[in-house]
């Protein structure tokens, strides 16, 4: 894959083996209440049951936090984004997501504080599902996710600029300029800097 | 808005769409539910299309970025029909590809219905037992998509209900009663218990619009009606259909009348030609009543649908609580342009009040007359709003003030969430 | 569809029947169009007259920029003295009385359906004569009115002629975050288009957040984070009588809404990728699951049941 910079490939490959050394779990009943059965990293109900949890991160604007625990873990992905319509994409699309959060069994309706998105794994996921196409899956979905929301920012620059330009065709039918017409350009004054300057490439390119 | 615009009321059925703002008494716009758009295959099914990751970016981020709004909508959809592909987006009253929905939405408002979806409460309607998570995809389309202010999903039954409210002589704003639907493709019979479905008891029939259409040619052929071009056989049958049927009281007292006087019952169509622009003309004789007639002799014209509709309302109600039943009997409701017949109502009431009381009776008799029921009040309501019933029930509704108190707010959507939309609340109810 | 349609639709198709065709019918309808404008057709009297009236926020603001003479003009048989009360302006349609060409009648419903376009686009028509003016008498220090018209609740377009240009300023409100964002975008390909050569000689457009424009600084508006401004910088080349300056005139008072349309449809889009994209994360996660063993189901007729 070429867009995978270098920073990406440990950065996931680290992801991949602390997450798969992490997923041991094993039913566990609550020490607390009788018959209870909750995720020991959700309830906390005991100091010992829940390991420390840790970090990994490919720099200051992603990185992922595991905490693990008896019998659950918990995923959470801090996602790039380089700026405001990257981050308005990404909590666009999470919220999506998360609203669907139904179909994705391991996915948790809101994410930890500071990060994006959470998945919260228990022993009972464990049961029902293969842990290799688990782990592949917390992978691919922090692959495309990047993916994903620069492509939306680039189809969504795209559009503007089809939109615009759609616009102002429609203002520029004929734009024969009437001959012998006189203009005046010294009339700045009421100008401030940067029309001064568009408007002197404006003459530019005109002229030209 | 120092002034308040009206609501927009959508009624989005699987065959057509009717577009509007409430208080109005007709629908500014009826157009077919249907899509027309540049690539076919890819959109259509999105969600195999999907299935090999190149074809992602392939089909969804194309080129020039702008695809997606090459689309036409209603009627211009199908005379585009040749160069683009034609899609359906609801399938069985249900949204079916919320993709295309959502752009059908968009041009709607944007170029029908030409307003600005921020300045507007909504109206929209929903199939009987149609899903929550339905409910929920809309308001998200509806508020995010749109940030429309308000948003109200009813069902089209009650709708239907709230339609007849104008013709109703006893004025109270009942919402309880059965709703008969009959458009052109299915026939439904629905029971509405205070503004609540009573979802066990639906029955659909199916016959309805076409299969008179359908019957009607069949008569026409039969009787070697060789003037009516072969090609136009069905658009003339539909005229027909349209402009001379009626329900008749009793087949064979109609049948010898036609033979008695015939010329005061046959009437003539005039037809011109489609290709060669000849003008012909087809004698109407006792398709006039035999089309609609099917409707309670379904034997005439099918062989394996054979309950008469009287008996299906019927059984609908019995099966109903029985608390709600005269509620039901006293209320049955017509919506649709397949209940437009002259006299239908008429004839129904008749039939379902003959049914009722054989009932009554033989319950009095097996008690050894120890019993007197009460007797049971039938009444068929048949008003001029029928065709549109559903889209002007919202009209309706959207025209009352308290309208705005029962919609779901923008505020709301974004303080819950789209769950809220689960649940819209009965017009009349306490809270 | 990427450009939005000048006329309303909903009129033009409610007045065809009775006025192309001359078939009368009882009409009474509200109808609205864009920036809260709302439109009553009725037939109050009988079915031969129809009375068409109008609302509009900014009715008063245009009929001081001259928007009475052009209703005189172009709708000027028709006006209703006695205007209906709870609207701004009234026409009304004897059907025995409309012109005797059928194409004229067809232009005459044109007309009414364009009939929000027509008003807004007196200050605009105003401010073009008022250019050519200076120009003319070599006013190249002008002291031109500003006019202002607040078109909604919270925006206003501005509009003043100058010596050698007329600035038309829009000021926008978005009430969402996204919309702000996503706007700013679209903002910034409208002020950037005109690098590309073949709209180079399109207007200028300059876009600002919360700074109003110098034109328009000196009055106190109420500040806030949403407010932008979107200046077009207009020359006598943009409105050369005739068809250019009713095509300029058309699309310019309809850049609010074209923006917001968009803005909307790539919000739309951006729900059909993620459906797309959370379509496909859920088929990698399904393939976690083991498939359930495909037990073979019989009849008790013998036959084997498949499921789809």
């Amino acid at each position: 894959m070429p867009f995978v910079s270098n920073t990406l490939r440990p950065y996931l490959a680290a992801v991949r083996s602390t997450l798969t050394a992490v997923l041991c779990l094993e039913n566990f009943s609550s020490q607390v209440v009788e018959r209870h059965n909750k995720p020991e990293v959700e309830a906390r109900s005991s100091p010992e049951i829940v390991l420390n949890p840790l970090t990994i991160s490919r720099n200051e604007n992603e990185k992922v936090l595991i905490e693990p625990s008896v019998n659950s873990i918990r995923i959470s992905i801090k996602i790039k984004q380089a700026d405001e319509i990257e981050g308005i994409l990404c909590h666009k699309f999470t919220r999506f997501m998360m609203l669907r959060a139904e179909n994705f069994i391991i996915l948790r309706r809101k994410p930890i504080n500071g990060y994006d998105i959470s998945f919260l794994i228990t022993n009972f996921h464990m049961e029902q599902m293969y842990k290799h196409k688990l782990v592949d899956f917390i992978i691919q979905f922090m692959e495309e996710v990047d993916k994903e929301i620069s492509e939306m920012k680039l189809s969504l620059n795209a559009r503007a600029r089809i939109v615009a330009e759609s616009y102002l065709s429609q203002l520029t039918q004929t734009c024969e300029l009437i001959p012998g017409h006189k203009r005046n350009f010294s009339n700045f004054n009421f100008l401030n800097k940067s029309k001064v300057l568009s408007y002197r490439n404006f003459r530019i390119s005109e002229q030209g | 808005m120092s002034l308040r615009l009206p609501p927009v009321i959508m009624d989005n059925g699987t065959g057509y769409t009717k577009l509007g703002f409430a208080g109005n008494n007709v629908p500014s716009f009826v157009f077919p539910t249907v899509i027309a758009t540049r690539d076919s295959v890819s959109t259509s099914t999105s969600g195999t299309a999907l299935q090999s990751k190149p074809s992602i970016s392939g089909n969804i981020a194309s080129k020039r970025g702008i695809e997606d709004l090459d689309f036409f909508i209603g009627n211009d959809a199908i005379l585009n029909s040749k160069t683009y592909g034609l899609h359906y987006p609801i399938r069985h009253g249900q949204i079916d590809n919320w993709d295309q929905m959502e752009r059908f939405w968009e041009q709607s408002i944007f170029k029908y219905l030409r307003c600005e979806p921020e300045d507007h409460y909504f109206l929209l309607t929903e199939p009987p037992l149609n899903a929550p998570e339905n409910r929920e995809q809309t308001a998200e389309i509806m508020f995010e998509s749109f940030n429309i202010q308000g948003l109200y999903i009813a069902v089209q039954a009650v709708l239907a209900l709230a339609a007849s409210w104008d013709s109703n002589k006893t004025k109270d704003f009942v919402l309880t009663g059965t709703v008969i639907d009959s458009g052109d493709g299915v026939t439904h019979v629905i029971p509405v218990a205070e503004g609540y479905v009573v979802g066990s008891s639906i029955k659909h029939i199916p016959i309805a619009g076409r299969d008179i259409t359908y019957y009607v040619q069949q008569l026409l052929r039969d009787r070697n009606e060789t003037s009516i071009p072969p090609e136009d056989s069905l658009k003339v049958a539909e005229r027909i259909k349209e402009q001379f049927s009626y329900v008749c009281n009793d087949i064979v007292k109609e049948f010898k009348k036609y033979d008695q006087e015939g010329d005061k019952y046959f009437q003539k169509y005039h037809g011109i030609h489609s290709v060669t622009g000849q003008p012909y003309e087809v004698d109407v004789g006792f398709e006039r009543f035999l089309g609609p007639e099917i409707f309670f002799n379904p034997e005439i014209a099918s062989s394996d649908f054979l309950t008469p509709i009287p008996e299906v309302v019927d059984n609908v109600i019995q099966s109903c609580p029985i608390d709600t039943r005269r509620g039901l009997y006293k209320n049955i409701v017509l919506s649709g342009g397949s209940t437009m017949f002259k006299d239908f109502g008429k004839r129904l009431q008749r039939d379902i009040k003959r049914v009722v009381d054989a009932r009554v009776k033989k319950s009095e008799e097996l008690s050894g007359g120890t019993l007197k029921a009460t007797a049971i009040d039938v009444n068929v309501i048949s008003h001029k709003k029928q065709r549109y019933a559903v889209w002007y029930g919202g009209s309706l509704l959207g025209s009352l003030p308290e309208f705005y108190s029962y919609c779901h707010t923008k505020a709301e959507y974004e303080e819950h969430g789209p769950s809220i939309c689960r649940h819209n609340r009965v017009f009349g109810s306490m809270n | 569809m990427i450009l939005l349609d000048y006329h309303n639709v909903v009129i033009e198709e409610t007045l065809k029947q009775p006025i192309v065709g001359l078939e009368p019918a009882v009409l009474d309808m509200t109808v609205v169009d864009f920036d809260g404008v709302s439109y009553r057709i009725s037939t109050p009297q009988s079915k031969n007259i129809i009375r068409f009236s109008m609302l509009m926020q900014c009715f008063k603001e245009l009929i001081q920029w001259g928007a009475q003479e052009m209703l005189q003009k172009e709708y000027g048989a028709y006006i209703l003295p006695q205007t209906e009360s709870g609207y701004d302006f009234s026409l009304e349609f004897d059907l025995q009385k409309l012109p005797e060409d059928k194409e004229e009648r067809e232009t005459l419903v044109k007309k009414v359906s364009l009939i929000k376009r027509n008003l807004l686009a007196q200050p605009f028509e105003r401010a073009f004569e008022q250019q050519a003016q200076y120009e003319a008498e070599e006013q190249t220090n002008p002291t031109p009115i500003l006019m202002q018209i607040h078109y909604r609740d919270q925006e206003t377009i501005y509009i003043q002629a100058q010596y050698d240009r007329v600035t038309v300023i829009f000021s926008t409100l978005f009430k969402e975050e996204t919309d702000r964002i996503f706007g700013r975008v679209f903002l910034q390909e409208f002020v950037d288009a005109r690098r590309r050569p073949a709209i180079q000689k399109a207007p200028q457009v300059l876009y600002s957040s919360k700074d109003p424009p110098l034109e328009i600084r000196h009055l106190t508006e109420p500040q806030n984070e949403n407010v932008g401004y979107v200046t077009f910088v207009l020359f006598p080349r943009h409105f050369v009588e005739g068809e250019v300056r009713e095509k300029t005139i058309s699309q310019i008072q309809l850049f609010r809404d074209y923006l917001h349309y968009h803005i909307k449809c790539s919000k739309a889009y951006m729900h059909s990728r993620m459906r797309a994209r959370v379509q496909a994360f859920l088929k990698v996660l399904n393939r976690a699951k083991p498939e359930s063993p495909t037990v073979e189901k019989k009849t008790i007729t013998g036959k084997t049941l498949v499921r789809a």
